[in-house]
């Protein structure tokens, strides 16, 4: 009744078979770089290099306003309490306490998910508060109190790019 | 004096992890909005509203509300937007519609919230690096911090200032997992008991699996009309926005969070809401509340920050009954996230909806708010909790 072709007739009304090729995507897809969590932390790429400069020469640091004095975390380029741009970078304490802290079992993200379970939490510094993973203890040796000191690991990743990053440890 | 504006009904997809992409979803939900409502089409709609979160993650789509409108053959002659505010993004679209309405600027909104986030346990990682990018990537996401573990650290730090207990943990996963065993969406429908949600894995401690709501698809409409569109339909239950508060406190990193026990911004969300709506006392005037309960803890500290009990105390208010369907305020009535899972864009469409059912009675009677409920509330935190978002709805209007 219909002129349409049924389904399985795959013959054109000029008698030729419709025309098919197979083509190829690659089968796996290297993890971007855009993918894993550490930024690219040299002048080129970000106008906090100097944060990640001092820490990789193992001094915690994080700007505070020559203005009106705020302390930042995480460091700025411009202060969020009067706008002013005229910032310096000042040292952090390399010890404090967790303010808490639960262990990641579950899955976690890209770049991560081989390292659980582990330890996060929140360490009071004093003048700051700040996230930050806990290495070197589980879920069971810490309390809320617990003494805490800095640790930075060095990011051996998908970049040439020497990136360091901070992470706590139970003093 | 701004237009009043109505939710005169709406449909839901079923939620879960879905043999669909976003554009299914988005047509299922449609259909569903459009099939409930008599006498509003497609044509009729002026203003498009589609909360989606993260569709560029998830389904590598973006500019999703043309898109929608083109799916469902709408010509969006006054207004188009997609709204993202993390897991609030669907309140956030039935805001803007609101307003829009509100403004004198349409009469007739379709607000769809559509999420894909169920990958497979395959790409679980993928989907924790998403939910992880809400917070501060570089020095939050860095960390390993997601939802399960943010919010783990709320309840500690709630049990350890207050004495709320794991078991009054429990009890608000209990509660809402068991009313969404009587909803016909919800992701899951299955009882439990405290001693299952105590017994349940230790996901991130002292969270368990079964105090954290779910990685879903769904996607979920409504139409909001102007007052006068509502008469004009005929419509035979109205669910009028009220009130309408957000807040936002100048952090959204954890880093720069002053509590982990308080919201006050969901107090002052709230309170702006109510001075809107002339509530002077919500556990009075408040009969139904569809809250964020995206893990266990949240709604204890959304008991105390929405003025239904003082603060600290939100563990002894659901231990002593007072959020079941036919205690103080009926919470979470639909399931929750923690029932009904949490497919971000769509939750707080939702939520509203369920307002809107329980106004109509179109809800199964065992969980059916007691007393034919005449007020609602939704309420929506996003990100590390920077963010609240609450309004309030009646059956009659101002």
């Amino acid at each position: 009744m219909s002129d349409h072709p049924s389904n399985d007739d795959h013959v054109l009304p000029d008698g030729g078979e419709v025309p098919r090729e197979t083509i190829s995507i690659p089968s796996e897809v290297e993890l971007p770089r855009l993918l894993d969590f550490y930024e690219l932390q040299d002048a080129e790429h970000t106008q906090i290099h100097e944060f990640y400069e001092n820490l990789r020469d193992g001094r915690f640091t994080t700007t505070e306003c020559r203005e009106c004095g705020e302390l930042h975390f995480p460091p700025r380029i411009v202060c969020p309490e009067c706008t002013s741009d005229d910032l310096e970078y000042v040292d952090l304490p390399h010890e404090g306490e967790m303010y808490s802290f639960t262990e990641v079992r579950g899955t976690s993200a890209i770049g991560m998910n081989e390292d659980t379970p582990f330890v996060a939490g929140v360490v009071d510094l004093g003048q700051i508060r700040l996230s930050a993973r806990v290495d070197d203890a589980s879920y069971e040796d810490l309390e809320i109190g617990s003494e805490v000191r800095l640790k930075i690991v060095e990011i051996d990743g998908p970049t040439d790019q020497d990136r360091v990053f901070y992470r706590f440890t139970p003093v | 004096m701004p237009q009043n504006a109505a939710i005169v009904g709406g449909g839901t997809t079923e939620w879960g992890a879905r043999d669909a992409t976003w554009k299914d979803l988005a047509q299922e939900a449609g259909k569903a909005t459009f099939d409930d409502v008599d006498g509003i089409e497609p044509d009729d709609v002026e203003g498009l509203f589609v909360g989606a979160v993260q569709p560029e993650r998830f389904a590598f789509q973006s500019h999703v509300a043309p898109l929608t409108a083109e799916l469902l053959g709408i010509n969006a002659n006054k207004m188009i937007a997609r709204t993202e505010l993390a897991c609030a993004s669907g309140q956030a679209a039935l805001r803007y519609a609101w307003l829009a309405i509100a403004a004198g600027q349409l009469d007739v909104a379709l607000v769809l919230g559509v999420e894909k986030m169920n990958l497979g346990q395959e790409y679980m990682p993928e989907m924790q690096s998403n939910m992880t990018n809400v917070l501060d990537r570089e020095f939050d996401g860095v960390n390993g911090l997601n939802g399960p573990s943010h919010f783990a650290q709320f309840a500690q730090r709630h049990m350890h200032e207050h004495g709320t207990t794991r078991e009054q943990l429990a009890m608000v996963s209990a509660k809402n997992k068991n009313h969404a065993a009587e909803t016909d969406f919800a992701q899951y429908r299955k009882k439990v008991d405290v001693d299952d949600v105590l017994d349940s894995y230790p996901i991130a401690p002292p969270l368990n699996l079964l105090d954290c709501s779910g990685i879903t698809d769904g996607a979920t409409g409504l139409l909001l009309v102007s007052e006068e569109k509502a008469d004009e339909i005929g419509a035979e239950t109205a669910a009028y926005i009220t009130g309408s508060g957000q807040s936002c406190m100048a952090g959204n990193s954890i880093n720069n969070l002053p509590s982990m026990t308080t919201w006050p911004q969901a107090r002052e969300a709230s309170q702006e809401a109510y001075e809107q709506a002339g509530i002077d006392d919500p556990l009075r005037d408040i009969d139904v509340a569809e809250v964020h309960d995206c893990f266990s803890i949240s709604e204890i500290i959304e008991y105390e920050q929405l003025g239904f009990c003082e603060p600290g105390e939100g563990g002894q208010f659901v231990e002593d009954g007072r959020s079941q369907l036919d205690g103080d305020v009926a919470v979470n009535p639909r399931g929750g996230l923690l029932g009904c899972g949490h497919p971000l864009g769509a939750t707080g469409v939702s939520q509203a909806l369920e307002v809107y059912r329980q106004f109509a009675g179109a809800v199964p009677s065992a969980r059916a708010v007691a007393g034919d409920p005449e007020t609602g509330l939704i309420h929506n935190l996003s990100g590390s909790g920077s963010v609240h978002s609450v309004m309030t709805l009646a059956r009659d209007p101002q």
